[in-house]
């Protein structure tokens, strides 16, 4: 196989583990907080454990509990975890452990009180592996509950809609089970023209075939049925909607995912914590230093170690200009999609969008999938030049921003569009698990940048832009006030940039500087043992969220003590923002479809993943 | 020289192919239409710094029944493949295929369940782009590869052209078995 392994470190002892016979094993958290205290006297002995792990809230219940434990947390006015932002799983068939195969995890957000809670169910064996759905709890659980059920296999009781959500109807696996493999062909490695590969290059040709139409459940025939996408200029890639048409109003509207899933979790299970680095540019690929930014702070964690402060700053700044440069990608398509003066939009905006991916292209090479951020910190140092470069565009920007709203913001035809489509009210956006410009846009005061700070953003001072609309409009004035919000924090972390190592010192997760391995035969032996073998995380499970230009991303990891992630999971934003479009379509106008698509801001490849 | 001498001015003569074929080459319209990481330098190669109307491609067009060219621009998904190969098939002759980037090349770096390694597989491809993803450049080149081979199209291609096989109706599939064998009885 063309995938070198790397050495599987044995199984070890997880900390934390308690001869308690409980069957939910690792990993297992210790000591208590209030919210987990409060948990188990309610429920006593449905609750199989509880307390912190990795310093965040994680409480095992029995899936008879699960249900009823997910309404009083809801309801409770001591813990108000209004949202569920999350749901995962983890095979365990390969982990040394007793007890159920797999577990859901559920993420669990408060935002009054700005906690977070995690929730283990081990699922019911007995034919299928079932868990209670929370869809009838959090609207939000719904779309992650399909995706759990596609891909790992676990049966949700009481779902209300039960389907495939990524792969076919007739997919014969689910591809996230340890037992499934990853598939993909051999490559083939040959020089030599005469090989028959060659041959067959370019002549592969086949019958046109495409997946039988089916009428989603809920549809009826008497209405007007049509089918967009996936190859739809206005659905930003090959989303696949299929609408319910009664005259030109929408009745009904079913997302049809999955046209762009890649696979990534499972390849992430299959690679070394260091080398999924650069298959999460791929991901969000408008946001890809978030991306990268996202999964290196939540290993971090997960290792124990803190970066530099230089490094920091510099993450930040890449993270900011991203945002700015993804809001500006969407500003120019959503305007292209909706408004008469968009091709002339796209035009300007790209000039700013590229002027900030030239400066990624000075710091590392490279201009759309970056891969700039390191576990430990960055690839490398910024340029001289750099700085000169970002503040000439620190004082462009803004006069530029000011531009593109004299263009929109008071324009009839921009209001027309925007004002009063896709309305989301307050609750309604909490219930559904929305994060990002989406929770702002409706009234919800949540950033996580501010609420709950990673990667040194506590030091910064910006405001959080909030409208109470929760239309379109309102979304868009949000991420405009984003922008500039982000120019702010660029150009405080300009100001505060210190000298000193852009990566950490350990040798364990970074390798030594060039100059060192001609002269030490120990930075050799790490360079090697990194190159060949990559780090070994600590046994555990964490949950990161950070906010992407997007929403929430969070990232799931579990390990088992190797080089690779036992289970790697992505909360993509886009995935969970997209469900609303259907509660925001219907009723209104087909034309309306686009325009809501465009302000929900998704990017397939972060929805399919 | 011969009947040019005699000639008005401001007539020239040529061949019929070299006329058609310097047409196709300088108004390649493109299929609007995006996959991944990609589509997005794609876009960028179409907007104002790379300006792809320079080559007369700047009318990306939403139909497949207008479009003379398909970049295929990002990784190919299972359930995506038949989409391809019916817009491919819905294109009318003459018609290109660029595939963009590593992913539509080969696979690229998803060697997985999801991922369709290498679009040539469904479709004929007349470039491949390297690059993950290609810099506007790099498609730009491509692009000027596309008008060599065009400039060397001659008639007798297309007099012994088969017609694509009629895309078959939603009915007669039933998995992607039946798209994996490469023809049907």
């Amino acid at each position: 196989m063309l995938n070198v392994s790397p050495r599987q470190r044995p199984y070890e002892t997880l900390p934390g583990l308690t001869p308690l016979g409980i069957p939910a094993v690792a990993p297992l958290p210790a000591g208590e907080s209030d919210d987990t205290q409060r948990l188990v006297e309610r429920f006593g002995d449905a609750i199989l454990a509880a307390g912190m792990h990795h310093g965040q809230q994680v409480v095992y219940v029995k899936p008879e509990q699960l249900v009823a434990l997910a309404e009083f947390a809801k309801s409770d006015p001591k813990l108000q975890y209004e949202a569920i932002v999350d749901v995962s799983s983890v095979d365990r068939s390969e982990l040394p452990a007793d007890g159920a195969r797999f577990h859901a995890v559920y993420q669990l957000r408060s935002y009054a009180r700005k906690q977070h809670l995690m929730v283990v169910c081990p699922a019911d064996e007995g034919g299928d592996p079932e868990v209670p759905s929370l869809a009838g709890v959090y609207k939000g659980a719904i779309w992650p509950e399909r995706e759990v059920w596609d891909l790992m296999g676990v049966r949700f009781a009481g779902h209300p809609d039960h389907r495939r959500i990524m792969m076919p109807e007739s997919w014969p696996n689910h591809p996230l089970q340890k037992q499934v493999p990853v598939g993909g062909e051999e490559v083939p490695f040959t020089l030599t023209w005469s090989d028959p590969e060659f041959e067959s290059f370019g002549k592969q040709v086949m019958a046109a075939e495409s997946l039988p139409p089916v009428v989603p459940p809920g549809m009826s025939r008497e209405n007007m049925i049509i089918n967009m996408g996936p190859h739809h200029p206005s659905t930003h890639g090959v989303l696949r909607l299929v609408v319910e048409l009664d005259g030109e109003t929408v009745v009904n509207v079913d997302p049809d995912l999955g046209y762009l899933h890649s696979g990534f979790e499972k390849t992430g299970e299959n690679k070394r914590y260091k080398d999924f680095v650069y298959y999460t540019d791929r991901m969000d690929y408008l946001s890809a230093m978030s991306n990268n930014l996202g999964y290196c702070v939540t290993v971090e964690k997960l290792l124990g170690i803190d970066i530099p402060e230089r490094a920091e700053r510099l993450r930040v700044i890449m993270a900011e200009l991203q945002r700015v440069a993804s809001h500006l990608f969407w500003l120019s398509t959503h305007a292209l999609d909706v408004s008469g003066t968009g091709m002339a939009l796209l035009m300007y905006a790209t000039r700013e969008r590229e002027r900030i991916l030239d400066l990624f292209e000075m710091a590392c090479g490279a201009r759309l999938t970056v891969g700039y951020m390191r576990i430990g910190g960055v690839s490398r140092d910024i340029p001289p030049a750099f700085l000169g470069h970002l503040e000439e565009f620190l004082r462009a920007m803004p006069i530029r921003i000011s531009e593109y709203e004299s263009m929109l913001t008071h324009g009839p035809l921009w209001e027309e569009r925007l004002r009063g489509i896709g309305k989301l009210t307050r609750d309604e956006v909490i219930n559904m698990g929305l994060t990002g410009p989406m929770l702002r846009g409706s009234g919800v005061d949540w950033d996580l940048r501010r609420d709950a700070p990673y990667s040194g953003y506590e030091k910064y001072d910006f405001k959080v832009p909030v409208f109470t609309e929760g239309d379109s409009y309102a979304r868009y004035l949000v991420r405009m006030e984003e922008m500039r919000q982000s120019l702010r924090i660029i150009r405080q972390a300009i100001d505060n940039l210190p000298d000193g190592p852009y990566r950490v010192e350990d040798r364990k997760v970074t390798p030594p500087p060039r100059a060192e391995l001609d002269v030490s035969m120990e930075a050799l032996i790490h360079h090697f043992k990194l190159m060949t073998e990559g780090f070994q995380v600590p046994p555990g499970m964490y949950y990161h969220g950070i906010e992407s230009s997007k929403g929430e991303l969070g990232f799931f990891v579990y390990s088992d003590g190797s080089a690779k992630p036992y289970r790697l999971h992505v909360r993509g934003p886009s995935f969970n923002n997209l469900y609303a479009v259907s509660k925001m379509s219907k009723g209104a106008m087909l034309s309306d479809i686009v325009t809501n698509i465009g302000s929900i801001d998704i990017v397939l490849g972060e929805v399919d993943r | 020289m011969g009947l040019e001498e005699k000639l008005p001015e401001g007539i020239i003569t040529t061949q019929l192919e070299t006329l058609v074929n310097w047409s196709r080459e300088n108004s390649t319209w493109p299929l609007l239409f995006g996959l991944a990481c990609c589509a997005i330098e794609m876009i960028a190669t179409g907007s104002s710094r790379h300006d792809i109307s320079r080559y007369g491609s700047e009318l990306f067009r939403a139909s497949p029944r207008q479009a003379d060219l398909m970049i295929v621009s990002g990784r190919v998904s299972n359930k995506m493949a038949p989409v391809i190969k019916r817009l491919y098939d819905q294109m009318s002759e003459p018609k290109w295929v660029i595939a963009m980037g590593i992913c539509a090349s080969a696979g690229g770096p998803f060697n997985n369940y999801a991922i369709v390694q290498g679009v040539d597989k469904i479709i004929p491809v007349d470039v491949y782009v390297p690059g993950c993803p290609p810099r506007p450049e790099g498609l730009l080149y491509a692009m000027d590869k596309l008008r060599a081979k065009q400039g060397k199209d001659n008639f007798r291609t297309y007099a012994n052209l088969n017609a694509s096989p009629a895309p078959a109706t939603p009915e007669d599939i039933e998995s992607l078995e039946t798209l994996r064998q490469p023809q049907r009885a």
